[in-house]
Order: C-alpha cells, then structure tokens, then sequence
C-alpha cells in the first residue's frame, strides 16, 4: 500500500515535469512562431495550463520530500512531545485544508464542464480539460496528507528528506 | 472593529505559521477562515476559481522557467568557469579574492533570477576557494548572503515578474530600472569589502603570484558562456525577439545548450535539474495560491481598503509613510519569502502608495530592496538557508554575519528614496 | 437589506468605471440605502475572464463583463464585434436593441439578467507606419488578443501577433507588433501614443460592456427595490452611451496632443476592409444560426 501510493506521487511528479517541458516548448514555440510567421493560435494560453499542471500535479512528491517550506522554529526548541503535537496538528490541518482544495477543484472541472465554460482566449479551450491537471494534482495532495497523518500517528516513515543532499533552494 | 478583525487575523496568521503548518497551506487556511466568518460568501469555489486564475496567467510561465534555467546552471561547470575568469584581475584591490562574492553574483545575477540560486551557485565555488586560501569565514560569507541578493535587484527576477503582474507595471521597465541600482549596490559592497580590508590588514592573505596581462586576458576566456548567456536573455527582450516573459524559455534553451557545450549535460543532470525545477516552482506557487485566495479573501472583507484608508487617513508625508513601510515589510519578512510578502501586500498597499506620490516603477524596486533585505534576516531568510546548507553553521551566526550588509541596504534605501533618479533614470530612456 | 458586490477589471479612473460608480450611487440613493453595492475595480476582486463564472456560480451578485469576451462561449455574445457591421454610435445603438432580447435569452438560461450596456469608442487602426492600402499590412505583425482580431490579421495577410495588454507597449517599442486596433480610450489609458505615431478612423466595430447581474440575487430583492435598481440601470445606460461618444472625440484631441497622426483611412484602405467584413460577417452567420441571421436582418433593414 505504501509503496502503491509513493509511486502515485511519483508518477505526478512525473507528469508534472512533462508539464513543465511543455512550458518549455510552448513558450519556446511563441517566439519561434513569430519569428518564422507562422500562424499557431492559443498558445499563451496552452503555456498558462502546462504550468499549472506542472504546480498541481508536483505537490504530492514536493510534500513528501520535505520541500514544501514551513517555519519550523517552534518545533525544533520545544520538547518531543511538545513539537510531536504540532506536527500532528500541522497534518491535521493539512489534511483538512488539502482536502478542501482538493472537493472543490473537482467540483470547477464539474462546473466547467456542464456550463460548457471555454477559454475567452484564442484557444477555445474547454476549460474542464486543463482544470482537470488541477483536480488531480489537489487529490493528490490530500491522499499525500492524509497518508503522512497516518504515517505519523503509527510511527512509519514518510517524509523522505535526505534524497537532495544540496542547497540549490530557489527564490 | 476593522482594527480588531486585522489584528484577529494577523496573530492568527503567526500562530498558524509559527506552528508549522506548510506555508502555502497557512495562507489558504486563513483565508477560509477569515471569509467564512467576515463574509456571506460561499468560500469554496471562488477560492479554485481565484487560485485557477491567478495560477494559469501567461505572464507567470516566467516564474517555472527561470527557476529551471537556475537548476540548470546550478549543475554546470559554468559559474566555476566564471571564478576562474575573475580571479586574475582583484590581486590589487583592498580585499582581493572576496571581490569574487559580489561581481560573481552581481554577474550571475544578469542571467538568473531569483536570489537564493545566485547565493548558492557562486558560493558553492567561492566558500571553499576562500577558505582555502586563509580569507576570513564572516567576511566570506557575510558578504556572499548579501551580495547573493542581487539576484532579485539585476534583471532579470522574478520577484519583479510577481510585483509587475501584481501592480500592473511594465516588467521590461522594472527589469531596466533595477539595472543601475544593482550596479550601484554591488559598489557598495565591494567599497565596505575595501573599508574593512584596509582597517583590518592582517586579515587578508597575501596576493597570489603575478600573472601577466596576456595571461589574464587568456584566463578570462571562462568569462565567455556567461556572457553568452547575458547576450541571449537580456538581448531577445530588448531586440524584441522575446516578451519579458518568453526570455526565461530562451534562457532555459541557452543554459541548455552552454551545459551541452561544455559537456557537463546528462540525461541524469537534465533529469535532476527538471524533477528539482518542478518541486522549487510547486513549493512557491503552493505559496502563491494560498496568497491569491488570502487576498481574495481579504477584497471580499474589505479589511485592505479600510486598513489602507487608515493608513491613507494618518496623512503621512512620502518619507514617512516609506519608513513606515520599510519597518512593516522587514517585520514581515521575519516570517515571510518574498513573493508572498508581495502578493499578499500588493492589493492593500498600492492605492495608499500611488496616492502618496510614489511612481510605481520606483516602487517596485524599492520593494525589491526591501525583499533583499528579509532574504538575509532569520528566522525566514531564504540566503540564509542555503548558507546553512552550504556551511553548516547556526542560522544565528549566518545572520549575525550577515548583519553589516543588510545595514548597508537600509541605507542604500534612503539613498534612492532622496536621489529617485538612480532608478526611473534608465527606464525613462526606454520611450 | 442587501449588499452586492460588483467586480470590474477596469481601472477606477476609465470612465466606464466612473459611470459604474456613478450608477452606485444612484441605487443607494433610490432605494434609501436597502441596497448597497461595493465596486471593486481594476480586477481586484476577480480578473475579466472569471467575473462571469463569478455572477454565474453565485460568489458575487454582479459584474461588469467585455460581452464579447465571451463570444467562444457562443457567437451571439460577439455580435457587436463583427468588424466593420456597426462602425458608428449611431449604428451601434441600433444593432444594440436589435440584439438586446437575444442577450437577455442567452443570459436568463444561465441564470443571469443583464442590466445594462456601455460602448467603447470604435476600434481604430493604431500603427507604427503609415498605412495607404491593405497591402502595406500585409506581412506586418498585428495584435491579436482573441478570435475575431486573429482572423481579421489573416484576412487581411497580417501576422497575427499575441501580445498581452501589460507587454503591448514594449512590444511595440521593440517592433515585435507593428499595429492593432483598439478604442481611442484604450489609447490613452495605456499610454500606446508613446510607441505608435499613426492612427486611423476605421471604426471597426464598438464593443459593448455589460453589467450583470445574478437572477437569484435580484429575486431576492423588495419590489420598489427592484425597480430601482432597473431605473438607475436604464439611466447608466443613457448617460454611458453619451460620455462614451463624447470622451471619444475627447481622446482622439489628446491623442493628436501627443504627436499622434490621426487621420481617416484612405477610400482604398476602408473598401479593402469592407471586404474583409463581409468576408468575417458571413463566417459569423454560419455559427450564429437563426438567431444571428434575425439580427442582422433586421439591422440590415433601413
Ligand atoms: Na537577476
Ligand atoms: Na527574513
């Protein structure tokens, strides 16, 4: 079970950084296009839902790893138990708050879809389909939240810290 | 009663985050609570309908490609190369090879946007290099946190990307205004990096052999990808190649392409750098999402619209009122990145702003000052983790040492509040 | 009592904003404070593209729309943006009240009613070299911002060029767009008379804002309250029509203050652009159906 929902995160990660890729070469493709005159329609707009897919659909494996960032000075001066409870608290809400995200993201690619709702840009777009990254990556994060809840409350591991050793943190 | 709901919500704001609960996560959760009980609205589906607009903009995919042009240089041999161009021609200046901190940033700068990928790129070659060669550790890491800030103030940068699209100013005119400040900045530091070395001798370890003039000239060919780099960035905007935006996909191509040149790219590096581009982008639009929402909140509320009539009320000259924000937005930056700090501020602060006069142009880059300044103060320094990472020291000594530099930015503020020029000169030209 | 919010994506200082404002006030005023209306300009509650979703889904009980912004959604939206159909204020209040119970349809099965509309000023040809005949266009980079202004550069063998509104000046400072059309009012807001010289009166087409608003919110409200509001709107509507042709003619002075060229388009130019009217109106007919075709019917009739 574990290692079934380490590698759904995983594999979002995956297809987020497709996302990002895709970002990549629409963005590249409008200066390109523009250059060589060609006439490709929408693509600000592809670029808008490649990089919310590569946001949403990386918040599981980026929760996981540790790299969400949290101020942690709290737990690191008070005693276990103290910062024991703030962790679980921390999950709690996490949970509570992801799973929010989560229903309600849903329920927009459900509204989108049976109001017909279309991009007003040059795409066309039927919004359901780019929004639909969304409601997966935010399902994710609950599954991932509620799963370190549980790991947490049983004493298993979850968070996975060690795997990027280097300070290479980007603001 | 406003002064009570702001004051609710502030500490309730610092205890959510000082618990611990994931940033991102915090501001969201505050701004359900917030609409559920100050509102009649439903919370849920405006909160995704804000977070779907503010997180699929155009404007934004600047953002993600930046950051992966930064993890791509971060695993290339091109910023050691850079070292090795520079280090030749300090042996005479008062201070020598710690001039290496702020014009490898001040250059890194020019072609990476964010602060934090500066500090950490150019510090992974300079820390060890310093200390190597007897350089003092609080002068060589004092001044690569502060120096490390450019990164925001020289085009191009992101947080001028998020506070162009948030005030609606030209980024093209931010990116040319943040050019002579940056200059001006970096001065600054390597002037207090002259002062202390000529106050402090005894300190600085002696020059390294003679090299002559051809050979200097021969060692600066490791100068050339940056500068290929600067060229390909910086030009496509201004040659109207490229939009502000569509020069991060060419500085992610270019960096690229440098990294294959120099043959330092593999599928595993192109991997990493990807997988930790994608992860860095989540963690702050996780950020910038919840501070959408916040702020969508807080519109419905109405607390920013009264808090900045209040403020608009005081009837504070423009000296004041820049003090005044000065103080609130290094508090906030205690416990804030600043791309947060931006969105979250943006909608309160720019009626109050622009009707106390400010251009917006000079505000932005004052903003970017100030941001600066928050990167290197604890206990939410963005410098100051990467040097924790780099250095393994306490997060009380790093900012102890990074101390004189943020002093020197407080002041650099006053500088352009009275000689505005330094900023709206160059941008002005662009007409 | 009732409090509405109102979300607009316009500046406070566009004079549709001011008029929005001003119709505020009335409402407050007319029905002795039982309504009151909060106008969030400048896109500060919800951007343009979801302020419809927003009135829509019931998280505000009004907004003011670009009705054309949603002519994706269905053609009927786009009707005063077919180029060069209604090319003049009076014209445009013609085609207004033809298309007016289509609107009201449209918006009712989705739960909505509109309130009132406003024109922009016509959209006129902005460009950074003089321009005689259609030819000169050809092959020259034209802004295009959403279907209808992308076809109109095809047509016409222009480039058409996407260009947010927050890079256009840049863009045109570094060639990467060399014309677009837009409203005189656009042109002075956004400052473009610093990065174009030539400006020509082809008065495309005069797109309309509307202020809508959520049937259930405006259930909700007391009868006489109702009426109020319907009164206050049909004034808005009266007087934002007025300041609109008025500003525009105020614009085009400024426009020409700061060094702009402004000038009507040659006899050659404007039969060129006639045709790609024609051209774009009978595109407009195949998605807009019966519906489309009752509109223009009756406004081609004298
Ligand atoms: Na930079
Ligand atoms: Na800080």
């Amino acid at each position: 079970m574990k290692s079934a929902l380490l590698a759904f995160y995983r594999l979002l990660g995956l297809l987020a950084m497709l996302a990002m890729v895709a970002a990549l070469i629409t963005v590249g493709l409008s200066v390109l296009a523009r250059e060589a005159s060609w006439d490709i329609q929408g693509l600000d707009a592809y670029a808008g839902y490649a990089i919310v897919a590569a946001l949403f659909l990386a918040l599981p494996i980026t929760f996981q790893r540790g790299e969400h960032i949290r101020v942690t000075l709290l737990m690191g001066k008070l005693p276990q138990r103290w910062s024991n409870a703030l962790q679980v608290w921390s999950l709690l809400a996490g949970s509570a708050l992801s799973a929010l995200l989560a229903w309600f993201a849903v329920r927009l690619v459900w509204i989108s879809w049976s109001t017909h709702d279309v991009s007003p840009a040059m795409d066309a777009s039927p919004l359901w389909i780019p929004q639909l990254a969304m409601a997966l990556g935010c399902i994710g994060m609950a599954v991932a939240c509620l799963d370190a809840l549980l790991s947490h409350l049983l004493g298993l591991p979850f968070f996975d810290t060690h795997a990027h050793g280097e300070a290479a943190r980007i603001e | 009663m406003d002064a009570l709901i702001a004051l609710l919500l502030i500490v309730l704001m610092l205890v959510v985050l000082g618990s611990g609960l994931w940033i991102g996560l915090a501001l969201l959760g505050v701004g359900v609570f917030a609409m559920e009980l100050f509102s009649t609205r439903p919370v849920g589906d405006a909160m995704v309908l804000t977070i779907w607009g503010s997180t699929s903009s155009w404007t934004l995919t600047a953002l993600p490609l930046f950051l992966w042009m930064g993890e791509i240089l971060f695993r290339s041999k091109l910023s050691e190369g850079m070292f090795r161009g520079l280090s030749p021609w300090l042996n005479h200046i008062p201070g020598r090879l710690l001039h290496v901190n702020v014009i490898g940033c001040a250059i890194f700068a020019a072609v990476s946007g964010s602060s934090a990928a500066t500090c950490a790129t150019i510090g992974k070659i300079t820390l060890p290099e310093l200390k190597k060669r007897g350089y003092p550790d609080h002068m060589a890491v004092g001044t690569l946190s502060g120096a490390g800030t450019l990164g925001l103030l020289i085009p191009p940068s992101i947080i001028m990307i998020v506070y162009g699209v948030a005030a609606n100013v030209s980024i093209a005119k931010l990116f040319m205004a943040g050019v002579i400040p940056g200059i001006l900045l970096a001065m600054v530091f390597m002037g207090y990096i002259v002062v202390w070395a000529l106050r402090n001798p005894q300190q600085v370890p002696a020059a390294d052999a003679h090299v002559g003039l051809l050979a200097k000239l021969y060692e600066g060919r490791h100068l050339l990808p940056v500068v290929a780099l600067i060229i390909v960035v910086l030009g496509s905007i201004y040659s109207g190649i490229a939009t502000a935006t569509e020069a991060a996909a060419l500085g992610v191509a270019g960096s690229l392409a440098l990294a294959a040149i120099e043959g330092s790219l593999s599928w595993r590096k192109f991997y990493e750098g990807l997988g930790s581009a994608v992860r860095v982008y989540c963690m702050i639009g996780l950020i910038l999402a919840g501070a959408a929402f916040l702020t969508l909140a807080m519109g419905f509320i109405g607390l920013p619209r009264h808090l900045a009539e209040f403020i608009g009320g005081l009837g504070l000259s423009p000296f004041a009122l820049m003090l005044v924000l000065m103080g609130f937005f290094i508090l906030l930056g205690c416990f804030l990145d600043g791309i947060s700090m931006v969105v979250l501020t943006m909608a309160v602060l720019l009626p109050t702003v622009q009707s106390a006069g400010f251009d917006l142009l000079w505000f932005g880059i004052f903003i970017v000052l100030v941001v600066e300044m928050a990167q290197i103060t604890p206990p939410v320094g963005f410098n100051l983790f990467v040097l924790q990472g780099l250095t393994k020291r306490e997060i009380t000594w790093l900012a102890r040492v990074s101390m004189p530099l943020f002093w020197l930015m407080v002041s650099f503020v006053m500088l352009v509040y009275f000689v505005p020029g330094i900023i709206t000169w160059l941008p002005g030209l662009m007409q | 009592d009732s409090k509405w919010d109102l979300p607009t994506a316009y500046a406070p200082s566009s004079f549709q904003t001011e008029n929005l404002q001003s119709f505020v006030n009335d409402v407050d005023k007319a029905s002795a404070g039982k309504l009151k209306i909060t106008l969030h300009s400048n896109a500060s509650l919800y951007k343009a593209n979801e302020i419809k979703r927003a009135v829509q889904t019931g998280q505000v009980a009004a907004g003011e729309i670009l009705l054309s912004g949603y002519a994706n959604e269905n053609p009927l939206f786009g009707t005063d943006s077919v180029p060069f159909l209604a090319d003049s204020y009076a014209e445009a209040a013609k085609l207004a009240g033809i298309e007016r119970p289509y609107l009201d349809k449209l918006l009712a099965a989705q739960g909505m009613k509109l309130l009132f509309t406003v024109p922009w000023p016509g959209q006129n040809l902005y460009s950074a070299k003089p321009v005689e005949t259609a030819a000169e266009l050809k092959g020259s980079k034209m802004r295009a911002y959403n279907p209808a202004t992308s076809r109109i550069a095809q047509l016409l063998g222009a480039q058409p060029t996407t260009i947010q509104l927050a890079e256009l000046s840049q863009a045109l400072a570094t060639g990467t767009v060399q014309n677009f059309l837009t409203s005189s009012a656009s042109g002075v807001e956004n400052k473009l008379f610093e990065s174009v010289k030539y400006y020509y009166r082809v008065n495309a087409w005069l797109p309309k804002n509307a202020v809508i608003v959520s049937q259930k919110a405006f259930d909700s409200l007391d009868k006489p309250t109702q009426e109020a509001v319907l009164k206050a709107a049909a004034a808005a509507q009266e007087r934002g029509w007025k300041i609109s042709e008025a500003k525009d003619i105020e614009y085009q002075k400024e426009l020409a203050a700061k060094g702009m060229k402004l000038a009507d388009p040659s006899p050659a130019l404007k039969k060129e652009l006639q045709a790609v009217g024609e051209k774009m109106t009978e595109e407009w007919l195949k998605n807009a159906g019966a519906d489309g075709q009752a509109i223009i019917n009756a406004f081609k009739k004298p």
